[in-house]
């Protein structure tokens, strides 16, 4: 297996009435009011000095998110802090993977911008960037960026086509898309990897999402937003396996991700006692404090697939969740480093999914104990589990080459062909683009 | 081309445009003089206005490209408000209601604005209820409340009365649980559909148009309109060559809804009918 290390830069000291004063923990939050500037400073440098904390104990990456306008991360452009952290490990020669659970498509109005910050990103690193690319979560990409939701899809696959084209295409090509235009584009420089740095899809799992990736042999990220993982996140890649033996594709677990929190400590009781009132911070200020109308708006969700939302669309929850409730569902895997193993592996297995991206800095945890976290992990959880899917490991195209990898598909751009897609428009300089990538493909 | 609808009198008729890539569905009900109708965000629906508009009209009603069941990628077809228009005209020839009256509200109201600005001779009189379209700085608002904010506070945001009786027929859900889902996920794509041409700011460039429109305007606005003010009746006017404003008491956006009689005087009177 391979082991991420997640960090959101959150906000951690609200007070306690956070959640009664106000009604969500993104885009409305009054800044001035609540923030200690200096303590706004402390989460960034605590946030980094975790991350390369994670690093040097071994970690096999360490990945950042992006949100804007946002108190649970203010990490409105990861490429900012992976660059720092980039350089940092390559400066200490560490061996570890920069991963970008992604720049957002569906949100970015510079496309292009994007697939010049990776390429920076890789070679600041010497190769070491895993690439992410989420659509955008409703209230950053339609609310805060104001992109209309009925073309967020549409927006995301345009820009990816144009950040892949950008990265493997040898001349300067002219790109006449719906959403942006470049009579020649040339950037400088490229990614270092060759074809490209290995790309995932960063998702909550909607079945075109999950097909999508397999049908372009991109990495499956897996994000959720709590519940129970056998309830909200089995099916997913049950659904996610199926599709994978349906169009043939082989079915090795280094396709895909998933994410949880993780608190371990020396005892189940010693975990509960250290970590229970952060985790409960996150749910109750942060992460958990998210009213639906942020995370849909109209026009974001098709019409039969909302149907289907709000056909099975349960009651909302009864109040903040409390520590043993998060624990007990499965939401937040804490306790001793026995049952932390013991959780992850069968959820590993059950899945079948050879990568984990794990939250271990969660809410109000301060530094000295995420520290502490992250020493038991790579100490008493990570070795143990190591082995699991062991037979993959010389199997693993979704990751970089210089940390044991094999290249990446050349599925992954033989979509880059044309700006529009399967669109009408398709005018993109009238070249033979997609023909120029490693796998001489074209669309689907 | 033409089926019937679920509704008894109202027919509906299939007019492609915009070089065959959109089907639209037009709904047509009542006798007499042309009228176009164009409806606001939330998709179409008859109201009492409109079937009193269709006791001496004929009341073309097209549903917006994406609204209309079964067909729902339509809106895809369309990238801007400069779209939108065009394939409308080509919809007004195609129906021959070149000279008709238009009336429009909120969204359809932007619309019809749009349309009688790019072609100042594509209508005879435009009837605008609470038009969205125009954005200055001096008064602010925005549609985050209703995009993108709890369910409860529309009530509040569309009507000076949420009790009133029109609020009442408009939120009350079908018995039906089978046709109530149906109905509040064709309510929210509409939105979406439309929000297209509306989010995040309602202003995709109408103020630079307006001058064009030369048809006599009628414009009518709710005075306790929350979600467009209505100081936009006068920002409106004043970029109309001929335009007068009836601003309706004791009423919110919708004030063909809310307050139907004095809406139906007011709109008669313009019309002369």
């Amino acid at each position: 297996m391979r082991f991420t290390y997640v960090q959101q830069f959150t906000y951690r000291d609200f007070p306690p009435d956070f959640p009664q004063r106000f009604p969500e923990s993104v885009v409305t939050i009054p800044y001035h009011e609540l923030v200690d500037p200096q303590r706004v400073r402390g989460a960034f440098r605590n946030g980094l000095d975790e991350m390369l904390h994670a690093a040097r104990a071994g970690f096999d990456a360490v990945a950042v998110t992006e949100h804007g306008h946002c108190t649970y991360d203010m990490s409105p452009n990861p490429d900012l802090t992976a660059a720092a952290f980039a350089y940092a490990t390559e400066s200490e020669g560490i061996e570890v993977g920069v991963q970008v659970l992604g720049r957002t498509l569906g949100k970015t109005r510079e496309a292009l911008r994007v697939a010049e910050e990776y390429a920076v990103l890789d070679q600041i690193s010497g190769g070491r960037l895993l690439a992410g690319f989420p659509v955008g979560l409703a209230y950053d990409a339609n609310f805060n960026w104001g992109v209309p939701p009925v073309d967020t899809r549409a927006r995301y696959e345009e820009n990816y086509r144009l950040v892949m084209r950008a990265w493997t295409e040898r001349e300067p090509f002219a790109w006449n898309g719906k959403y942006s235009q470049h009579p020649a584009v040339n950037i400088w420089p490229r990614p270092l990897q060759d074809p490209h740095p290995p790309v995932a899809l960063t998702s909550i799992g909607t079945p075109g999402t999950t097909r999508l990736a397999l049908e372009r042999d991109l990495g499956f990220y897996l994000v959720s937003i709590g519940g129970d993982p056998m309830v909200a996140t089995k099916p997913v890649f049950d659904h996610f396996w199926e599709v994978a033996a349906e169009l043939g594709t082989d079915d090795n677990p280094y396709r895909a991700a998933f994410s949880g929190f993780v608190a371990v400590a020396d005892t189940d009781a010693e975990a509960e006692r250290l970590y229970a009132r952060h985790i409960e911070y996150h749910f109750s200020s942060g992460i958990g404090h998210l009213p639906l109308y942020r995370l849909a708006m109209p026009g974001g969700i098709p019409p039969e697939a909302l149907k289907q939302l709000m056909a099975n669309a349960g009651p909302p929850p009864e109040g903040p969740p409390r520590y043993r409730d998060l624990v007990e569902t499965g939401a937040v895997i804490a306790g001793s480093a026995a049952t932390v193993r013991e959780r992850l592996e069968h959820l590993a297995r059950t899945f079948r999914v050879g990568n984990m991206g794990l939250f271990l800095q969660i809410g109000s945890t301060p530094h000295e104990l995420t520290k502490h976290n992250i020493d038991l992990f790579t100490r008493d959880v990570q070795p143990q589990l190591r082995p699991v899917f062991a037979e993959y490991d010389d199997r693993n195209r979704w990751w970089p080459v210089r940390l044991g990898g094999q290249p990446a598909s050349a599925k992954q751009a033989a979509v880059a062909g044309s700006a529009a897609g399967s669109a009408a428009g398709s005018t993109a300089a009238g070249s033979t683009a997609a023909g120029s990538t490693a796998g001489g493909g074209v669309a689907r | 081309m033409s089926a019937s609808s679920g509704v008894a009198d109202v027919e509906t008729r299939r007019v492609r445009v915009w070089d065959g890539r959109i089907d639209l569905r037009v709904q047509v009900r009542g006798q007499g003089e042309p009228l176009l109708y164009l409806h606001p965000a939330g998709g179409l629906t008859w109201d009492p206005f409109l079937e009193d508009l269709a006791r001496d009209h004929t009341v073309y009603a097209p549903e917006f490209p994406g609204t209309s069941a079964g067909d729902a990628n339509a809106v895809h077809e369309l990238d801007d408000v400069f779209d939108v228009v065009l394939a409308y005209e080509e919809a007004v020839r195609a129906l021959g209601l070149a000279g008709a009256t238009v009336v429009g509200q909120s969204f359809g109201g932007m619309l019809a604005a749009e349309l009688a600005s790019c072609f100042p001779a594509l209508f005879g009189r435009v009837v605008l209820l609470d038009p969205a379209g125009l954005w200055v700085p001096e008064h602010p608002y925005g549609l985050g409340d209703i995009m993108a904010g709890p369910p409860q506070n529309i009530p509040t945001l569309l009507f000076h009365d949420p009790s009133c009786a029109g609020a009442r027929a408009m939120f009350a859900p079908p018995a039906d649980p089978a046709a109530a889902l149906d109905g509040a996920v064709a309510l929210v794509w509409a939105i979406g559909c439309t929000a297209k041409f509306l989010w995040p700011i309602p202003d995709r460039g109408l103020h630079k148009r307006l001058h064009r429109l030369s048809a006599p305007t009628l414009i009518v606005w709710g005075e306790q309109d929350a979600l467009v003010p209505v100081a936009y009746a006068h920002e409106f006017q004043r970029r109309i060559g001929d335009a007068r404003v009836v601003l309706v008491p004791q009423c919110g956006h919708i004030p063909q809804v809310e307050q139907p009689e004095a809406t139906i005087a007011a709109v008669r009177e313009f019309l002369g009918s």
